[in-house]
């Protein structure tokens, strides 16, 4: 059996029984319909923009759709499709440093760092928002811990499906999510907001 | 959920936060119309795939011409060259017959020698010409 087969997860083994036997684009249209939101959603969370985001992840699909005869079996198709999705992104992170450099990027994340560090219990509780309050801290964690625990939530909470999107072994993905969460407690109880009731009680 | 295993403690508020950002954290979905932009890329793609064939047939197709062409030129050179040395050599034989008679009038038996050192010292001339490089405004040009 070839690794890639082994590997794979139940869903995707008639999919790349599907490509042994030369049958691309029913393939593809399974793996489109299979993988949609996981791109998409590996794209936010590392570019953190909807409208790039999106443009990463359709060329990521026509990456998919063009490579797909080439797919080896080296890696697992979902390996592959990450793979190929952060490489899409990563180009665009550096086309967007590269505008940055030329522009006032920088000084953009500052106001933002500055806007998230004035806001208060009191302004959160005045708009009952605390969740957007909760994002804004998340924005503020570092790269590497922000996009873990991004996908960790967005994928339901699994530290292997959020290791396999990004490409990092499990025991790092669980380090940095303790870390994310300890600094994001850190920040709520220095705004007195580390009563489990505020949180509980908060949310749609 | 791995949540026992990504938790750093079990108190309440870990717990209140998980819960909280699993609200505040909500999963993106792509757009109505992502899969619509998706086929549309993929159809620019193929079509674009597909007249990369059709632009290198054609690119091959112009260069082979121009090579013909080019060809062709060569042999037109070398033709327009064979002809002009056979012309020139008859058009002196002509002209050296023509000058003959004027020629030993003035010069008597030596008539025939000068013409011949004449001639060779013309030819020499040529030849240097062609295989000296060029000066002159000509050459400069």
């Amino acid at each position: 059996m070839q690794p890639a087969l082994a590997d794979a997860a139940p869903g995707d083994r008639d999919l790349i029984e599907m490509l042994r036997g030369g049958a691309h684009e029913p393939a593809f249209a399974q793996l489109l319909q299979r993988y949609e939101g996981k791109v998409y959603r590996l794209c936010c969370a590392l570019l953190r923009d909807t409208t790039q985001a999106q443009d990463a992840a359709q060329e990521s699909w026509v990456r998919i759709w063009k490579a797909l005869p080439r797919y080896d079996e080296r890696a697992s198709l979902s390996t592959w499709i990450y793979t190929i999705t952060r490489n899409r992104c990563l180009s665009a992170l550096e086309r967007r440093r590269a505008l940055a450099s030329l522009s006032d990027g920088p000084v953009d994340d500052e106001v933002q760092a500055l806007h998230a560090g004035d806001v208060t219990p009191d302004e959160a509780s005045e708009h009952d928002d605390r969740c957007a309050l909760l994002r804004e801290l998340v924005e503020l964690l570092p790269e590497r811990q922000r996009r873990v625990l991004t996908l960790f939530y967005y994928e339901g909470r699994s530290v292997a499906e959020a290791a396999e999107m990004l490409g990092m072994p499990a025991g790092s993905v669980k380090t940095a999510l303790f870390r994310a969460r300890a600094a994001l407690g850190e920040q709520l109880r220095r705004r007195g907001l580390d009563d489990p009731r505020l949180w509980l009680e908060t949310g749609p | 959920m791995n949540q026992d295993e990504t938790s750093s403690s079990g108190s309440a508020f870990e717990h209140a936060l998980d819960t909280a950002l699993a609200r505040a954290l909500r999963a993106p979905i792509p757009p109505g119309d992502f899969r619509t932009r998706v086929d549309a890329a993929l159809r620019r793609a193929a079509e674009s795939d597909g007249s990369r064939p059709a632009a290198r047939a054609r690119l091959e197709r112009e260069q082979r011409e121009q090579l013909a062409e080019l060809r062709a030129g060569y042999l037109r050179l070398r033709r327009r060259t064979f002809a002009s040395l056979v012309g020139g050599a008859f058009a002196a034989g002509a002209a050296a017959a023509l000058l003959m008679p004027w020629l030993e009038a003035t010069f008597g038996p030596n008539a025939l020698l000068l013409l011949a050192v004449g001639t060779a010292l013309a030819g020499l001339a040529i030849v240097a010409s062609y295989w000296t490089p060029r000066g002159g405004l000509a050459g400069r040009l």
